[in-house]
């Protein structure tokens, strides 16, 4: 039995069942197959993850270079076109940026509340192997005769039905997404019950990182809607494969089919953003060196978002005319609001303090940036009367990846950048990442701004072509020649993950010299259990307060605490009670 | 345990809210979202329930406390099993029983032994041997 005071760390290698004359390669395998140890399986996310992002950037190149000119060049025939993007979309969203969450949330949560692993340690083994071979399954499709599911990624009924879809690339589809979805279950209820029963002695709810928080919250959102998501699979596998008649037309279940998705759908794309909004929140403090603005707004905007984020999933359905418009346009922009004032917290963080462009900040900044972008076009979306106008077109299609893209890929490479040597023991090139972070920054944006006006023209999404007489043309060309720009930038950012392992080790516990968060109390990376020893936990940055002391609470005075300051103020720093230091803050001693 | 007995209470009365003025509002007429919208108050419910009532029965817990310590922990810390072998098979029999639903009974047939063998060896792993509990 693993015991935290004395761990049982070498029983991974020296137990009697692994004999010692495999050679070192199997031992390895052997050891990162059968791991509990809820670092490797973060990395085996992130390892997984990147996979499938590379796989799901190729589809989206080819599809760009076919609609590069009109006619069909590059694809056979429109068949292969649907395919291309109903997977691109659904490696995107559930396998790749759905486990990202999963990767960061392990890598992370228990180091950051000072835990030695995760709840439920096989448990997360087997949430990480139904993802590995569900999602395996469900692109298996590719291999079948007819070719993989071509319905888009919400698998419109009675489109995606057996009438009008047979084939077993379909069937693959549905069954390999309902086994993924189980793991992004499991996931969730193994960190919901860490953070709940695991945390460090004094890291009380209210001192937890804001990353962990915005894990815990996300991990309510997925026990919420992944269920619904599962019976809604089972219902089309019964009608795909029994031939039952759930989403049958005739008794309303094409309506039936999107209720059901969109309840999953719209609260999805926020399990793919708050963890990474929780990424963000912690890179923007250490390089404006200062303490997060708003500690607890920013908590209550989070819980706020996903809230709300429930009770708006029919503005998916606007132009299906057959729900209660005003509602779902009113809850949806009411998701501005807590939007808004995270960012407000975000830019208050970084006001007048002395921000450091270093490249995890850097991407954080382009995350703003986009994800700014995208929240804009996302109240013009909201809006039914100028829904109907571009529903359905580039415009949607512009509107969401600057959403998903902003958060989940700038926000996934700040955090690479900022906890590489957390994950590995080494650090990043600077300039590598900065040539990384611009060719990106602006393949992006070419590839996606100029399809808002493809969209405001007209050009539909989901067509494999399009007509000269069209006028889309060299905003096409745009947009693809932008998009392998984008393709390129990788190629420095893989140069930096080859060239960083032959570094230097990273030898301090805090390479950035302004880590708040536990994690940056353990050696890089941590040992198996994860700390040798544990600072005391004050504030929200127990390890800014260790390496810091001079500093001490003369950064954030605590005057008396009123109601409001109760409610909104910053995080539990002040345990004597509510009346603030009797120095007033500036010697630093505690009461 | 009251915090986070609180971070799923405060959810409640919002879903039945919004639950209420949907159903109000679509005249009972689109259920998918009415009971969505219901069940999960009830589901909010029932883990801030759950929460509140551990709280009420286990011990003041260190991490609750302001001005824990981290000795305040010492000692037998929990249960973590070092490796396991349980996971994969656990996670490859189920996708082969689920595959074989689309591919052909025959392929659920065969890995049903294999997905129970995984269910046992899962249960049973920490019954007996060195680091039995
Ligand atoms: C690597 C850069 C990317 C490029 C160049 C790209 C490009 C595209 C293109 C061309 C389409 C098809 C539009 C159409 O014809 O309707 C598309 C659809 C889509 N993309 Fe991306 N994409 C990228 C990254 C992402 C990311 C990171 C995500 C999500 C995390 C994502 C999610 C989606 C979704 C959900 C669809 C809709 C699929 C459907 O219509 O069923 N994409 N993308
Ligand atoms: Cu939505």
């Amino acid at each position: 039995m693993a015991i935290i005071n004395s761990p049982d760390t070498q029983g991974a290698t020296t137990s009697p069942r692994r004999p010692e004359d495999k050679d070192s390669f199997v031992r390895l395998a052997v050891k990162v197959l059968t791991t509990t140890d809820h670092k490797v399986i973060g990395n085996l996310y992130f390892v997984t993850t990147m996979a499938w992002f590379i796989v799901g950037g190729l589809m989206a190149l080819i599809i760009r270079a076919e609609l590069y000119t009109p006619g069909l060049q590059v694809v056979d025939n429109p068949d292969q076109f649907n395919q291309l993007f109903t997977m691109h979309g659904t490696i995107m969203l559930l396998m790749f940026a759905t486990p990202l969450f999963a990767g960061f949330a392990n890598a992370l949560v228990p180091l950051q509340i000072g835990a030695p692993d995760v709840a439920f340690p096989r448990l997360n083994m087997l949430a990480y192997w139904m993802y590995f071979f569900g999602s395996l399954v469900a692109v298996g499709g590719f291999l079948t005769p007819g070719g993989a599911a071509s319905f888009g990624w919400f698998a419109y009924q009675p489109l995606a039905g057996p009438t009008h879809s047979p084939g077993l690339g379909g069937d693959l589809w549905v069954l390999g997404l309902a086994v993924t979805g189980f793991a992004t279950i499991f996931g969730a209820v193994n960190f919901i019950t860490t953070i709940v029963c695991m945390r460090a002695p004094g890291m009380t709810m209210f001192r937890m990182p804001i990353f962990t928080w915005n894990i815990l919250i996300t991990s309510i959102l997925v026990l919420m809607v992944f269920p619904v998501l599962a019976a809604a699979f089972f219902g089309m596998a019964a009608d795909r494969i029994f031939g039952w008649h759930i989403y049958d037309p005739e008794y309303g279940g094409a309506l039936l089919w999107q209720h059901l998705f969109w309840f999953f759908g719209h609260p999805e794309v926020y399990i793919i953003a708050l963890p990474f909004f929780g990424i963000i929140t912690e890179i923007i403090p250490v390089f404006s060196r200062k303490p997060i603005f708003g500690y607890k707004t920013l908590i209550f905007a989070t819980m706020a978002i996903a809230a709300l984020s429930v009770s708006v999933w029919a503005h998916h359905m606007y132009a299906t005319g057959a729900i209660l418009l005003e509602f779902f346009a009113i809850m949806t922009m009411l998701i501005a609001v807590p939007t808004g004032v995270k960012f407000f917290n975000w830019i208050g963080t970084m006001w007048k303090g002395s921000v450091k462009l270093d490249t995890p900040m850097l991407w954080a900044v382009g995350f703003l940036v986009t994800f700014l972008f995208g929240g804009l076009t996302g109240v013009i979306l909201a809006s039914p009367a100028l829904d109907f106008q571009v529903t359905d077109s580039y415009f949607v299609v512009a509107h969401f990846h600057y959403v998903v893209f902003g958060t989940v890929v700038f926000a996934m490479f700040a955090g690479y950048y900022f906890w590489w040597p957390k994950l590995t023991g080494h650090m990043l090139n600077e300039t590598w990442g900065k040539v990384h972070f611009w060719l990106l920054f602006l393949g992006f944006h070419g590839t996606f701004l100029i399809q808002h006006f493809l969209g405001v023209i007209g050009m539909p999404r989901r067509y494999a072509d399009y007509m000269p007489e069209d006028g889309f043309t060299w905003m096409n060309q745009v947009s693809t020649v932008s998009s392998f720009v984008l393709a390129v930038s990788m190629l420095p950012f893989f140069y930096n993950v080859w060239q960083s392992f032959r570094t230097p080790k990273v030898t301090v516990d805090d390479p950035w010299g302004w880590g708040g968060s536990l994690e940056w109390a353990t050696s890089c990376p941590p040992p198996r259990h994860n700390f040798d020893a544990i600072p005391r936990i004050r504030s929200e940055r127990p390890v800014f307060d260790l390496h810091h002391p001079e500093v001490g609470t003369m950064e954030s005075p605590e005057p008396d605490k009123s109601v409001a300051e109760e409610l909104l103020g910053g995080p539990d720093t002040d345990p004597r009670g509510r009346v603030g230091t009797e120095t007033g803050g500036r010697t630093g001693e505690e009461r | 345990m009251k915090a986070e007995a609180k971070v799923f209470a405060y959810l409640i009365p919002f879903f039945l809210l919004v639950g209420v003025i949907y159903a109000y509002f679509t005249g009972l007429s689109e259920w998918v979202g009415i009971l969505g919208l219901l069940l999960t108050a009830v589901m909010t419910g029932f883990v801030a329930w759950f929460f509140w009532l551990s709280g009420r029965t286990v011990d003041a817990r260190p991490e609750d406390n302001l001005e824990g310590e981290i000795a305040d922990q010492a000692g037998d810390y929990g249960h973590f099993a070092p490796y396991s072998w349980w996971p994969l098979w656990l996670g490859l029999s189920t996708t082969v029983v689920v595959l074989g639903v689309a591919v052909g009974w025959w392929l659920t047939v065969v890995a049903t032994p294999f997905l129970v063998v995984s269910i046992l060896g899962w249960t049973f792993e920490y019954f007996r041997g060195e680091k039995a509990v």
